[in-house]
C-alpha cells in the first residue's frame, strides 16, 4: 500500500528527533492491530495503518509528558491531543503530529456479527481492501463485506478524516462522510419512552463487571491511578456489585468528560461487555455544543464548564 | 464517636408545630448517638449550660444542635462546645425552626422532617473534623463609600478612634441629602448649619483621606485585607491648583446647566461649585454642558483662573487602595415620581418635589430663600403638599413606606407659613407616621399653631386652570370630594436606594433587595453588618431613615469597623479548600476556576500539585466541585459531608 | 427513614448558604406556608454542587431535586453561580437520556430577600413533582425486588 510506505517514510524522516514514534503494529490476530511504540528503523517497518488502525494513540500521550513523542493520528485521534493540549494537560510542541486521511476503521462485534456462521474472528487469517469493500481471507474462503457495514459507528458520522492539526500530513486529503454531526443515534435512542430507557440501561448495567476497561481506553481520563472510583477520599462509589453504583460511576466518567469528550468511542470500543458507553458520552457533548457552541478537540480554550459568561444567550432559565 | 442530640423547643416556635420529645427519641437511634434530648430554649444560659454539662456527663465528642437557623445561633453553638472543651467545628445544626416549624401547621410532616434533618446533621456531623484558624495581619484601614451623614459620622467615629479612614464620595462634594436640606424635623434647625462644621471636619481631619467626585472601581480581597481600585473622575480642573475662588463660575458664558445641587431649581453654569459650603470647595466641569467640550471654542475659565488649574486634557485617574474593612453609606435618591400622570407627569413647571421645594426654601438656594412658583417667580399663596407620591403603592411596584416623608412634609408646612405669613398649606396624607422623639407633637403643632389643613385622601389628579392649578381629591374622613386651588404643588416623593447601588453590591459581595437596599447580617440583631465579613452598613443604603437614625448607624458602622481593625491578627475561616498532593494529578482545573487565584501550581519531587493559599481561599468549594479525582476538598463541606447528607435522605 | 407515605415525596433541595438558604429563613420568619417534602441540604455556594450530587440524589431514589444559588452577578464568592448556571443546565439536558424526567431536576436563583420567591418557588416545585408522582428510577430497588421474589 502505497500511503502505507509514505507514512513509514514519514516516521522514519522525524524518528531521530523524538523519543519514539506511536502508531499500529501487528496484534494478537491477523485482524486485531495494537498500538506500536517505534523507537527504531527496525520497529518502523512493523507500521501498519489503515482498516485496522483502532487505537487512539493520544492515549499514551500524558504519561509521555516531558519528552517529545510523535504521533501516527486518524482525524479523530488528532482531536483527542488537541483537546489535551487545550487543557495544557499536554503540550502541543512536545507532540509531532503525523496525519494521514483515514477512511474508515473496523467494527470488531459488527464483523463478528457479519461472519456469524461461517468463522470466528481470530480465524480470519487476513484482510484487504478492495473497491470500497473488504475482503477476509477465512479458512471456508474469501468473504467479501461492505465496508459501511463492518466499520465502526463514529466514522458514519466522520467530520474530520484528515488530521487538520498534524504537522506532517501524507496522502491527500479526503472530503468529510458528513458535514455535521446530527446526533441521529441519539435521536433514535430518544424514540424509547423515559421508562424504557430507564430499563434499557438498568439491563445494560447489570452486565458490567466493574473491570474499567472504558476508562482505561479513554484518552481524556487523565486522573489514571487517582480515580475517584477507587478512593473513600472521597467516597463517591461503594464497591458494591449493583447496578446503581456501575451506573453512577459512568455518570462520573461522563460527567468529568462533558465539554472534553471528542467521541473517540475508544470507551465503548474497549468494553467487553458491549455496553454503547458512548451514548451517555455523546448526550452531555450535544448538549455542550449546542449551548456554548464548543466544540472540543477542534476549538481552543478552556472547555465549557470551566469557564463562564456573564450572560448566557443560550440559556433559557425557567421563569418561575 | 459520641454525639450529643438537643432538640430545642424555642418556647412553643418549634415545640407548637413539632413533637421535640419524639425528635429526641427518634434521634437517639441514629448511628453515634449517645445522648438525646429535648430542650426548652436551647440558646438561653440554662440551654447552653445543659449542653456543656451533657458534653461532660456522656463523655460527647459532638453535638447536633436541632432548632433555628445556623446562619443565627451557629456561632453562639459553636463557643458553647469549644467551652466543653471540643473543637468548635464538631457541632452541626438542623434548622427545624425557620425551615420546619414556621412554614407548616401538619404536627405528624413536620415531626418527620425534623427527624430527617436531625439524621442529615448526624450524617454530616460523623464525618466532620478537627479545624483550626490560622492568622493573618490586618490592614488597619477603613474605606467609607459615600459622604453623606451616616458616612460622615462613620468616617469621623472611625478616625476619631484613629482608624486611617479613605472616604469616596461620587459627588464633586460631600454632604449628601442633608447638604441639600434647608432645615431639618423636629427641631426646625437649620440644617447646614449642623451638618457644616462636621465636613469640614472631614476635610481637616488628619486621618481622614477625601477622595471627592471618585467612584469605587473594582474591589477584591476579603476581610482584613480587602484591594480598592478607586476612579478619581476627570474634573478637568486641577484640584491642587484650584483655591474654590469662583471665578470661573462667575465667567462662565454656559448658563444653561442642569443644576444637580439645586434639583434643576434654575440653571447653573457648566463649571461649578456646588454650593458655597462644599467640601472640598473645589471647581468641576460638567463635560455635557462646556462649550469647549462641545464646540472646541471657548476656554474662558482657563483664562481667567488665577491659578491656572483648568485643564481640558484631564483623563479620568485610578488610585489602588488597601484596607480592612469597608462602611457602605450610599444613600438613597428619589424615584421617578412622572409615572403619575395624574399629577402631570412633570409636564406642569409648578407642580414640584419635595427635595426642589427644599432648595427653594434654602437661603443659599437658587431663589435666596424667596418661594417663588416656577412658572412665573410669583409668591404661591395656596400651597398643597400631596404625600406618599411613590410611597406605599403597590400599583407602580413601591409598597414601602419611605419614613420620612410625614415628617418633612410637616417642616414644610411651617417654614412655608414663617417665609409666607399669610399663605396656606394644604397637606393630603394617607395616614401621619411620626414615632420619634418629639415627632408626633410635631405634626399637631403644624396643624394646630400653623393652621396647615391636614386632608386625609388621595389626590386624583392635578390640572392647570388659568394661572392655577386644581388639585381634585378624596376628604375620607368627611367622605366627600375636596377640590383646592393651587398655587404650588410639592410632592413628597417617595425615595429608593441610591441610582447604582446594586452594581456596588455585586461589587462589595452584598446582598440588595428588589429596591436596591442592601441586606444586614440580620433584621434585628446584626442591623449594620452584612454577610461577607468586614463589610458594614450605614444610613438609607441599608433602608430609609431619618437622619438621627443615619448619624446612629454611622456610629454603628463604625463601632463595628473598629472592633474589627483594633485587632493586629485575625482568625482565618478554616472552612476552606485543601489539597491531598497524592491524589492531585496537576491537571490545573482547579487553578482555572478559582474565583480568588487562590490555589497555585507547587512543583513536589517533579510533580505538578496544586496548593491552596490559605488566607487567601474563601472557601466557596467550586475547586472541589471541579476536581475530577475530588483531590481538593473544602474543609467542613467536603464530598463525603454531602454525601452523607444526600445518602441519608435517599431511600435506597 | 422515609417519606410520610402519601402525604409526601422526597424532595432534596441544595442551597447556597448566603442567598438561598437565607432566602428560605426569610421565608420561615415570613410564616410562608410551603410543603413539608423539602429537605434541604447547606452548600457554601452554588458553585460548590458537583452535578453529581444530583445524579447521586435521583439515582438514590429522590423524586425531585431543586438547586437554588445568588442571583448571577450577586454570587458572594462572586463567580460561583456563573458556573453552576452551566453545569446544571447541561445536566438538565442530560437527565432523559437516562430515562429521568428532566422536571423532576430545577435549578434557580434565590436572594436573601426573597422568602415570597422561595415560597413559590418551592410550592411550585414540589407540586410539579407530585403531578409526575414517585420516580420509578430504582435500579437497586429492582434488584431487590428480584431478591426477594427469589428468597419467596
Amino acid at each position: 500500500m502505497a500511503i502505507q510506505d509514505d507514512i513509514k517514510s514519514a516516521i522514519a524522516e522525524v524518528l531521530p528527533g523524538l523519543s519514539c514514534v506511536i502508531g499500529w503494529g501487528a496484534g494478537p490476530e491477523p485482524l486485531r492491530a495494537a498500538p506500536l511504540f517505534m523507537r527504531d528503523a527496525a520497529d518502523v517497518e512493523k507500521f501498519t495503518a489503515g482498516f485496522l488502525a483502532v487505537n487512539n494513540p493520544a492515549l499514551f500521550l500524558p504519561a509521555l509528558k516531558g519528552a517529545k513523542v510523535g504521533l501516527v493520528v486518524k482525524g479523530c485521534d488528532a482531536r483527542s491531543v488537541g483537546q489535551l493540549v487545550a487543557e495544557n494537560l499536554v503540550k502541543r510542541e512536545e507532540v509531532h503530529l503525523i496525519g494521514y486521511p483515514c477512511r474508515g476503521i473496523i467494527d470488531m462485534d459488527k464483523t463478528a456479527a457479519a461472519l456469524e456462521g461461517r468463522c470466528e474472528p481470530g480465524e480470519v487469517k487476513g484482510l484487504r481492501e478492495e473497491d470500497g469493500d473488504i475482503v477476509l481471507d477465512t479458512p471456508g474462503g474469501e468473504v467479501r463485506l461492505a465496508k459501511t457495514d463492518v466499520a465502526a459507528d463514529k466514522c458514519a458520522r466522520c467530520r474530520y478524516p484528515n488530521a487538520e492539526s498534524a504537522d506532517v500530513f501524507v496522502g491527500e486529503k479526503i472530503a468529510p462522510v458528513v458535514e455535521r454531526d446530527d446526533y441521529a443515534d441519539l435521536a433514535a435512542f430518544e424514540n424509547m419512552e423515559l421508562d424504557a430507557r430507564k430499563a434499557f440501561w438498568e439491563m445494560e448495567m447489570s452486565r458490567c463487571i466493574r473491570c474499567y476497561a472504558c476508562r482505561n481506553s479513554c484518552p481524556l481520563c487523565v486522573c489514571r491511578d487517582h480515580c475517584v472510583a477507587a478512593s473513600r477520599e472521597p467516597h463517591w462509589l461503594t464497591q458494591a456489585d449493583g447496578v446503581r453504583d456501575k451506573l453512577f460511576f459512568q455518570l462520573i466518567h461522563a460527567t468529568h468528560l462533558a465539554g472534553r469528550c471528542t467521541g473517540c468511542g475508544e470507551c465503548e470500543r474497549a468494553c467487553p461487555v458491549g455496553i454503547p458507553l458512548l451514548t451517555l458520552k455523546r448526550a452531555f457533548s450535544r448538549q455542550v455544543e449546542g449551548l456554548f457552541g464548543y466544540t472540543a478537540g477542534l476549538d481552543q480554550g478552556m472547555p465549557p464548564l470551566l469557564t463562564f459568561k456573564l450572560e448566557e444567550p443560550a440559556i433559557k432559565e425557567r421563569e418561575w | 464517636m459520641r454525639i450529643g442530640v438537643f432538640i430545642c423547643h424555642c418556647g412553643s416556635n418549634i415545640a407548637g408545630t413539632v413533637d421535640c420529645a419524639s425528635v429526641a427519641s427518634v434521634a437517639s437511634t441514629y448511628p453515634d448517638v449517645a445522648y438525646a434530648t429535648d430542650i426548652m430554649y436551647a440558646c438561653a444560659e440554662p440551654g447552653q449550660d445543659a449542653i456543656i454539662a451533657a458534653i461532660k456527663e456522656h463523655r460527647l465528642t459532638g453535638v447536633v444542635v436541632a432548632s433555628c437557623t445556623p446562619r443565627m445561633h451557629e456561632p453562639t453553638f459553636r463557643k458553647t462546645v469549644e467551652r466543653a472543651g471540643l473543637n468548635r467545628y464538631m457541632f452541626e445544626m438542623a434548622n427545624i425552626r425557620e425551615h420546619v416549624s414556621w412554614i407548616g401547621k401538619d404536627m405528624e410532616a413536620n415531626t418527620n422532617k425534623a427527624s430527617e434533618l436531625v439524621r442529615m446533621a448526624v450524617s454530616k456531623l460523623r464525618l466532620n473534623r478537627e479545624l483550626k484558624p490560622k492568622s493573618f495581619p490586618v490592614t488597619k484601614r477603613l474605606l467609607v463609600v459615600g459622604g453623606g451623614v451616616a458616612g460622615i459620622q462613620a468616617a469621623l467615629d472611625a478616625a476619631d478612634a484613629g482608624l486611617e479612614v479613605l472616604m469616596v464620595e461620587k459627588q464633586p462634594t460631600i454632604g449628601g441629602k442633608m447638604a441639600k436640606l434647608d432645615k431639618t424635623f423636629p427641631t426646625v434647625d437649620c440644617s447646614s448649619c449642623i451638618l457644616g462644621p462636621r465636613m469640614v471636619d472631614v476635610a481637616q481631619h488628619p486621618n481622614i483621606t477625601l477622595y471627592a467626585y471618585s467612584e469605587v472601581e473594582s474591589i477584591s480581597g476579603y476581610v482584613g485585607n480587602f484591594d480598592v481600585k478607586i476612579r478619581k473622575k476627570a474634573a478637568y480642573v486641577d484640584w491642587s491648583k484650584c483655591t474654590g475662588c469662583g471665578l470661573c463660575t462667575e465667567k462662565c458664558p454656559s448658563k444653561k446647566s442642569y443644576d444637580r445641587f439645586n434639583e434643576g431649581v434654575g440653571p447653573t453654569t457648566a463649571i461649578i461649585i456646588p454650593f458655597p459650603q462644599a467640601i472640598p470647595k473645589k471647581a468641576s466641569i460638567e463635560r455635557e454642558y462646556c462649550r469647549q467640550f462641545n464646540t472646541g471654542k471657548c476656554g474662558v475659565c482657563a483664562k481667567v483662573c488665577p491659578t491656572g488649574a483648568i485643564n481640558y486634557e484631564m483623563q479620568d485617574e485610578f488610585i489602588d487602595a488597601k484596607v480592612g474593612g469597608i462602611v457602605a453609606a450610599t444613600g438613597y435618591d428619589l424615584m421617578d415620581w412622572t409615572v403619575y400622570q395624574e399629577y402631570g407627569g412633570g409636564r406642569y413647571p409648578d407642580v414640584v418635589t419635595s427635595l426642589q421645594y427644599e432648595r427653594m426654601l434654602s437661603a443659599s438656594g437658587p431663589t435666596g430663600g424667596h418661594i417663588k412658583r416656577p412658572s412665573d417667580g410669583e409668591e404661591p399663596k395656596d400651597v398643597v403638599f400631596i404625600q406618599c407620591v411613590g410611597s406605599r403603592d403597590v400599583s407602580i411596584g413601591r409598597p414601602y413606606c419611605s419614613g420620612f416623608c410625614c415628617m418633612y412634609t410637616a417642616k414644610q408646612a411651617i417654614l412655608t407659613k414663617d417665609h409666607i405669613p399669610d399663605s396656606h398649606s394644604y397637606v393630603f396624607y394617607m395616614d401621619i407616621r411620626s414615632p420619634g422623639k418629639g415627632y408626633d407633637e410635631f405634626t399637631r403643632r403644624v396643624q394646630e399653631e400653623y393652621q396647615a389643613r391636614y386632608i386625609r385622601g388621595r389626590v386624583s389628579m392635578v390640572y392647570p386652570k388659568g394661572k392655577k392649578l386644581i388639585v381634585r381629591g378624596a376628604d375620607t374622613l368627611m367622605g366627600t370630594q375636596v377640590e383646592v386651588e393651587a398655587d404650588l404643588v410639592v410632592l413628597a416623593v417617595g425615595a429608593e436606594a441610591a441610582k447604582g447601588a446594586p452594581h456596588l453590591a455585586e461589587k462589595l459581595r452584598i446582598s440588595y433587595d428588589s429596591y436596591g437596599f442592601f441586606m444586614e447580617g440580620h433584621p434585628k440583631l446584626r442591623p449594620v453588618e452584612t454577610n461577607t465579613a468586614g463589610v458594614f452598613l450605614a444610613g438609607a443604603c441599608q433602608g430609609l431613615k431619618d437622619i438621627p437614625s443615619s448619624v446612629a448607624q454611622g456610629s454603628a458602622a463604625a463601632a463595628k469597623a473598629l472592633a474589627l481593625l483594633s485587632r493586629d491578627m485575625l482568625d482565618s475561616d478554616p472552612q476552606i479548600a485543601a489539597v491531598n498532593v497524592n491524589r492531585c494529578v496537576g491537571c490545573r482545573k482547579c487553578i482555572e476556576v478559582c474565583p480568588f487565584k487562590a490555589i497555585q501550581e507547587i512543583d513536589l519531587r517533579g510533580q505538578p500539585k496544586a496548593e491552596v493559599i490559605e488566607t487567601v481561599c474563601q472557601g466557596c468549594g467550586l475547586c472541589n466541585a471541579t476536581c475530577p479525582q475530588g483531590a481538593i476538598q473544602l474543609s467542613h463541606f467536603t464530598d463525603n459531608q454531602l454525601l452523607a447528607e444526600v445518602e441519608a435522605l435517599c431511600r435506597f | 427513614m422515609s417519606v410520610l407515605k402519601e402525604k409526601e415525596l422526597r424532595v432534596i433541595g441544595f442551597l447556597c448558604n448566603w442567598c438561598s438558604y437565607g432566602g428560605a429563613d426569610t421565608a420561615g420568619v415570613g410564616r410562608f406556608a410551603q410543603p413539608t417534602d423539602l429537605r434541604i441540604v447547606r452548600v457554601p455556594c452554588s458553585g460548590r454542587i458537583n452535578p453529581l450530587f444530583v445524579l447521586k440524589a435521583l439515582l438514590g431514589g429522590a423524586d425531585g431535586v431543586l438547586v437554588s444559588g445568588c442571583h448571577p452577578r450577586d454570587c458572594h464568592y462572586a463567580e460561583g453561580n456563573f458556573y453552576a448556571r452551566r453545569r446544571l443546565e447541561v445536566l438538565k439536558g442530560f437527565l432523559p437520556v437516562l430515562g429521568i424526567d428532566p422536571r423532576r431536576f430545577e435549578y434557580t436563583w434565590v436572594s436573601a430577600s426573597e422568602g415570597q420567591r422561595w415560597q413559590h418557588v418551592v410550592t411550585t416545585f414540589t407540586a410539579n413533582i407530585h403531578a409526575l408522582g414517585p420516580a420509578s428510577f430504582s435500579p437497586e430497588a429492582r434488584e431487590l425486588q428480584i431478591l426477594n421474589a427469589a428468597a419467596r
